[in-house]
């Protein structure tokens, strides 16, 4: 799914720390994922309007984000506050990077373009993070090898799989026609489901990926 | 500090494109600008904005769109 076109998965909430930013591409739009020093998400284009660097290079201060090429600093909203080489100028509004709707739901960062779009809704009280993956294969294949092992559809591209005495919420991230991130976290506290369970679902999880990536040697094997 | 400036660049034009690019960059840096004459050769326009980001205008039209090749600029103040 495209940003335009409704909420989609970019992060796992825990892969983002305070103070960090991380890049990240949705059908080949890039994006920066930065959670400032409140703790708030936030989700831009990754880009900075002056020479093009990538702002997920940048240096997030307070609830700053600094261009890492010239300094060029942006607040919350995307608008640029401060030109370190001309410190007095009183910067225009015209000089603002493109920002995304960004929310954080069950372990995960979501982003959107959509004015109207709906998250999907589920009673989780916890959540145990497991991992992000980047898997070669369209998001269509994924989809269908989830569903064969029993995914209950929750919206597009997520749904919920029952698998070794877990339920895991699982959520696609189309990259490009040929890449997938599928974004993994296990219904319930981490309290039960950390460690082992973890260290299970992120295994299977890489078995997967490798079945999907090698399917002449998942059907020798 | 709000500035003027006349500016004539010369080299190697695609029209459409640099005047598409000036429009965009003076966008960007919140000038005024107008366009005058503008074809293969030079193309010739007139901003109005904080003088810092005039100067950032000229850099950026000094390097021009990937398809124009800039050899010379000719900038006057104007009134």
């Amino acid at each position: 799914m495209k940003l335009e076109a409704g909420w989609v998965p970019v992060a796992l909430s825990s892969s983002i720390e305070t103070g960090t930013s991380a890049g990240a591409v949705v059908e080949g739009s890039e994006i920066v994922v930065w959670r400032d020093n409140s703790g708030k998400i936030h989700v831009w284009e990754d880009r900075c309007p002056h020479r093009g660097m990538r702002m997920s290079f940048g240096f997030v201060r307070g609830d700053h984000i600094a261009c890492l090429y010239h300094g060029w600093q942006y607040d919350t909203a995307g608008q640029c506050r401060h030109i370190p080489a001309h410190p007095t100028l009183e910067v225009p509004q015209t000089i603002k990077v493109p920002t995304y709707s960004a929310e954080e739901k069950f372990g995960m960062v979501w982003a959107t373009a959509s004015a109207d779009a709906k998250l999907p809704d589920i009673d989780v009280a916890d959540l145990t993070p497991v991992r992000s993956l980047y898997i070669d294969c369209p998001q269509e294949t994924v989809r269908a090898a989830l569903d064969a092992l029993g995914m209950a559809p929750l919206a597009d591209g997520a749904g919920i799989l029952a698998h070794n005495g877990d339920r895991l919420l699982l959520a696609l991230q189309r990259v490009s026609p040929l890449q997938t991130a599928l974004h993994i976290v296990i219904l319930g506290s981490s309290d039960v489901h950390g460690g082992a369970s973890q260290k299970h679902t992120a295994h299977w999880a890489e078995s997967l990926r490798f079945r999907l990536e090698n399917p002449d040697v998942a059907e020798v094997a | 500090m709000v500035e003027a400036a006349r500016f004539t660049f010369r080299g190697r034009m695609a029209p459409e494109s640099f005047t598409e690019f000036a429009l965009h960059r003076a966008g960007r840096l919140d000038l005024e600008i107008r366009l005058g004459a503008c074809d293969a050769a030079s193309a010739t326009l007139s901003v109005k904005g904080q003088a810092d980001l005039v100067d950032a205008f000229e850099m950026a039209c000094s390097l021009g769109p990937y398809d124009c090749i800039i050899l010379d600029i000719e900038r006057s103040g104007t009134a």
